[in-house]
């Protein structure tokens, strides 16, 4: 029963991985015969690349903004449907759609009309008096911005496992300190905070992964423009690959960012300890 | 997923498929090259049966939908004319063509015939994917009488014809006559001077609030080009492994012309130009009339005439103080042959019939670009088959050829990436972060790593 798995996961995953550790150090653009260079590329990216560097520059930015904003806003969305009210799930279903829909090419192009020169926020900024001469998507300093806000607009699945956190959480907790005359702030720093923390690293980890691979934003939105300031690793990737032709230093950058993903997530769980908090018995 | 992803997975997956068949490959050579040999004894016993052989030609392009059409109906009639001959045809988008041809050229099952762009002719040419067509016009395959010397050897790559070029264009500026007249600046002639241009785009701009000129001058480094080359100097060295010309002033002096006309609001910033070009060509701001001119090449009049037939064009600015000659018949596009091609011979008779026969050119009516062959210019011109403004397009190469000089040699490897570098450092001045001249040395300093890298 395993076989197709495996075979699949053999042809499509193991054998592409190894080849492509040994193009990142080789020569190779595709045409010609890989010829082995060591370590050439690795020195290359770190010492005389500067497009390499700024790539990082904004791929950190972008995850260091965007990882914390979403979490905290599908937090605040969990907790507002996790109550009882009419058309609760029409709700749900309506703001998980951003997740399905958000990284697809057509929600970019609207995006990019949305906030373009044209479009309706310049427009809106300008009948109460604000007028600018660049977009925000034209503007070296806001365009990351923009690119970020849609990251943050697509925080369904992040919701989706808090509000089943929230409703693990057993209501006896809440009752108990009510009798005690806590107040609500009192209560969500005290019991959900506390009683969501794996949920919060569990969600933490899979949003770093997801925003060091983000793409398709910066590719039709921006290219990478203005300038560079949108400019995502993985887009530098791609265009290393597949515009200049350059496999091996691109198979060389794919290695430096699964390095990058990986030392970030050991380091988190490292921090584990100090303050996932995990129930008793359950360790 | 998305497309774009889904596509990127798919060249991957095509990549590894063909590493395993490209292993293959190189493990046997000779049985490769003398299956090869049969079948070329094969073609001339055929040949000399007189009776022709089936073949199928495979042969990809890219393009929009009315060239795609256009080239069905070729490869049909061809077929009509040569029952023996079947077409393959891959018909695409720029967009993803290139990464298309690498992958299969990598796996050995490069399209005999592939349309292909000065960008990355080198490329193929130097990693032997490409197959020498001079013998072809030594034999007599393929008639190259009607074609200019220069531009047919802009094929030419290390002593091999590897491509056969198509159609030619040349750097040009279109106006809107109607702006001028309202602003009440007269129509260029082929004598301006730069220094007129940027008079008249400023009288635009004054008198009537719209654009002077209209266009990404950050783009690619065509226009740069040219105005090296009115310096005397070349944009690339012979070696291709640094810049060719020596004084950064030029550069510097090119910026800082944009960027004072970007500053007073003549030219669009390149964030108001994003916005412009997501409307298309079709409804650009010469074509509306919200602009006045536009550097562009020779077939933009022509391209648009279905949506305003009105727009002029005229060769671009002479140097105010240099006879040096800028302007340059560039190659339009190439056919090139698969070095792994099994039916070369065939192939190349289909590239002749392509490029000289009329009944080709009635059907494709210079979609690619103005024909190379005089003589189906010349035909198409008397045939009255043409619009005004293809007409003047045609008429205009041969006025244009006399103040043309060397056509610079192809593209250096690496080309794409110099483009990058430049729209980088021109952008740079125009969003205010750097000076023209630390732009200039900055674009040095990029492209001659990129050049000495891909060019060793």
């Amino acid at each position: 029963m395993l076989t197709p798995w495996l075979v699949g996961f053999i042809l499509m995953w193991m054998i592409p991985m190894f080849i492509s550790i040994y193009y990142s150090l080789t020569d190779f653009n595709l045409l010609n015969t890989p010829s082995f260079v060591g370590i050439d590329n690795y020195i290359r990216a770190f010492t005389k690349d500067k497009s390499f560097y700024q790539s990082l520059k904004v791929t950190f930015i972008y995850v260091l903004v965007l990882v914390p904003l979403r979490l905290a806003f599908a937090l605040f969305v969990a907790m507002l449907l996790n109550k009882k009210h009419k058309g609760l799930g029409l709700y749900r279903t309506l703001y998980y759609v951003p997740s399905i829909i958000g990284g697809s090419i057509a929600v970019s192009v609207v995006w990019k009309q949305i906030f373009g020169n044209q479009g309706v926020i310049m427009s809106l900024l300008n009948a109460v008096g604000i007028s600018q001469t660049t977009s925000l998507l034209g503007n070296t300093t806001t365009s990351l911005g923009v690119i970020i806000l849609m990251g943050v607009w697509q925080f369904g699945s992040s919701m989706l496992i808090f509000l089943s956190a929230l409703k693990q959480i057993p209501y006896s907790l809440y009752e108990s300190a009510q009798v005690d005359g806590a107040r609500p702030a009192k209560m969500f720093t005290k019991i959900t905070l506390p009683m969501l923390t794996p949920t919060i690293f569990f969600n933490l980890i899979l949003q770093i992964i997801n925003g060091f691979r983000v793409f398709t934003e910066s590719y039709i939105i921006t290219d990478g423009g203005p300038l560079d300031s949108t400019l995502s690793y993985v887009l530098y990737l791609y265009r290393r690959a597949f515009n200049y032709f350059d496999m091996g230093y691109s198979c060389a950058l794919a290695w430096i960012l699964v390095a990058i993903v990986g030392i970030f997530t050991i380091v988190l769980f490292k921090t584990q300890g100090s303050w996932v908090h995990y129930e008793a018995g359950r360790e | 997923m998305s497309q774009r992803m889904k596509r990127i997975m798919a060249a991957a997956l095509a990549g590894t498929v063909a590493l395993s068949a490209g292993a293959c490959k190189t493990a046997e050579p000779e049985q490769e090259e003398a299956s090869q040999k049969v079948t070329e004894a094969d073609l001339k016993t055929a040949a000399e049966d007189g009776d022709a052989k089936e073949v199928t030609i495979k042969i990809a392009w890219w393009g929009g939908q009315t060239r795609h059409e256009q080239t069905q109906q070729v490869l049909d009639l061809y077929s009509e004319l040569h029952p023996n001959v079947k077409f393959v045809a891959s018909p695409s988008g720029w967009d993803g063509y290139f990464e298309k041809l690498s992958t299969q050229t990598a796996s050995g099952a490069m399209p005999d015939i592939v349309q292909m762009d000065y960008l990355y002719l080198t490329t193929y040419a130097k990693n032997n994917s490409v197959a020498d067509l001079q013998e072809f016009i030594d034999n007599g395959t393929i008639d190259v009488s009607g074609i200019d010397e220069k531009l047919l050897n802009t094929g030419q790559i290390d002593d091999k014809m590897t491509g056969l070029v198509l159609s030619t264009s040349m750097l040009s500026f279109g106006y809107n006559p109607d702006v001028l007249a309202e602003a009440g600046v007269e129509e260029p002639t082929a004598d301006w001077t730069w220094s007129d241009f940027i008079e008249m785009s400023k009288k635009v701009h004054e008198a009537t609030g719209k654009y002077g000129p209209a266009m990404d001058t950050a783009l690619d480094t065509n226009g740069f080009n040219y105005w090296v080359r009115q310096h005397g100097q070349s944009l690339f060295s012979e070696d291709n492994k640094s810049l060719g010309y020596t004084d950064d002033k030029i550069c510097e002096d090119y910026f800082t012309m944009w960027n004072s006309l970007m500053e007073e609001g003549v030219l669009p910033n390149p964030d108001e130009y994003a916005q412009i070009a997501t409307l298309g060509q079709e409804a650009g701001p010469v074509v509306t009339g919200d602009a006045a001119m536009i550097m562009e090449w020779n077939n933009y009049a022509s391209k648009l005439s279905s949506v305003n037939d009105k727009i002029k064009m005229v060769t671009p600015p002479m140097s105010d103080d240099s006879d040096a000659k800028g302007l340059w018949m560039k190659p339009g596009m190439f056919f090139s042959v698969a070095e792994t091609s099994q039916v070369k011979q065939e192939a190349a008779e289909f590239i002749n019939w392509f490029i000289n026969s009329k009944e080709a050119n009635d059907i494709m009516m210079a979609e690619r670009g103005t024909p190379v062959s005089s003589e189906i210019r010349d035909y198409m011109i008397s045939s009255g088959k043409l619009g005004e403004q293809q007409k003047a397009m045609f008429e205009g190469v041969d006025e244009a050829a006399a103040i043309c000089g060397d056509t610079p040699a192809p593209d250096p490897v690496g080309m794409s990436e110099i483009n990058e570098a430049f729209k980088n450092a021109a952008n740079s001045v125009y969003y205010g972060q750097a000076t023209a001249e630390d732009a200039a040395a900055a674009f040095r300093e990029e492209a001659n790593s990129i050049l000495e890298r891909n060019n060793k």
